[in-house]
């Protein structure tokens, strides 16, 4: 990975939170920063787990769905 | 069998699930768009919460409401559609500025027998993002309880 392509990584990972750098002098350390990855993991995994029963539903609701269809055709 | 559901936060303000379903666009279209159809998914059973309304006008310019029964008073959420192109595309505002809430963008992809939707969650900053999970932690907290209880 170039210099430029690390900057840009550590970046994006600051804007999230996730670390934290301090530049002294011509060295920039990284830190963990105020967010932890396993907070943000969380919150995606709850989000899914909505997604996913509201799905699962909506299967059965489809099911049902096609079923009336095709009795109306015969 | 089942599909999984996919959930992706692709930047600091937008949210994409994708998820593929057993018929054809037309009729995952119509359990998107009709409010009978919708009522009996978008709270799942599991949720323990009561939609005491689910009306909804899929034309452009058209408003959905969804009530929710809660303490002290319902809740209604509602927003209006700015694009609905039968059977491939929906898109809807999410409360009634559409500046607080976030835009919607559902695609309908046909493979085969199946269809596959992308659902774009676009909020307006990554702060509203943030305040947007709120709503999804007391959802999945029941969805929690009832493991507890099956478990048990």
């Amino acid at each position: 990975m170039t210099l430029t392509g690390m900057k840009k990584h550590v970046g994006v990972l600051e804007d999230a939170g996730l670390v934290a750098t301090e530049k002294v002098g011509r060295v920039r350390t990284c830190r963990l920063g105020p967010r932890q990855l396993d907070e943000v993991t969380a919150w995606i995994d709850r989000y899914r787990r909505v997604w996913t029963e509201r799905f699962d539903e909506l299967d059965q609701v489809i099911e049902d769905m096609k079923q009336k269809e095709k009795e109306r055709q015969r | 069998m089942k599909y999984e559901t996919r959930v992706e936060q692709t930047s600091e303000r937008e949210i994409v699930i994708t998820r593929t379903f057993n018929a054809s666009a037309r009729i995952v279209f119509e359990a998107w768009t009709t409010g009978e159809l919708m009522r009996r998914w978008w709270v799942p059973k599991s949720a323990g919460i009561t939609l005491l309304s689910c009306e909804i006008d899929a034309r452009v310019g058209g408003s959905y409401r969804f009530v929710f029964q809660a303490e002290p008073e319902p809740v209604a959420f509602f927003g209006r559609y700015l694009e609905v192109s039968p059977y491939t595309r929906l898109v809807w505002t999410n409360g009634e500025s559409g500046e607080a809430g976030q835009l919607s963008t559902l695609t309908f992809e046909e493979l085969g027998d199946t269809t596959r939707i992308v659902l774009h969650e676009l909020y307006p900053s990554a702060e509203a993002l943030e305040a947007g999970k709120g709503a999804y932690d007391g959802m999945s907290e029941t969805f929690e309880q009832l493991d507890a209880v099956l478990a048990s």
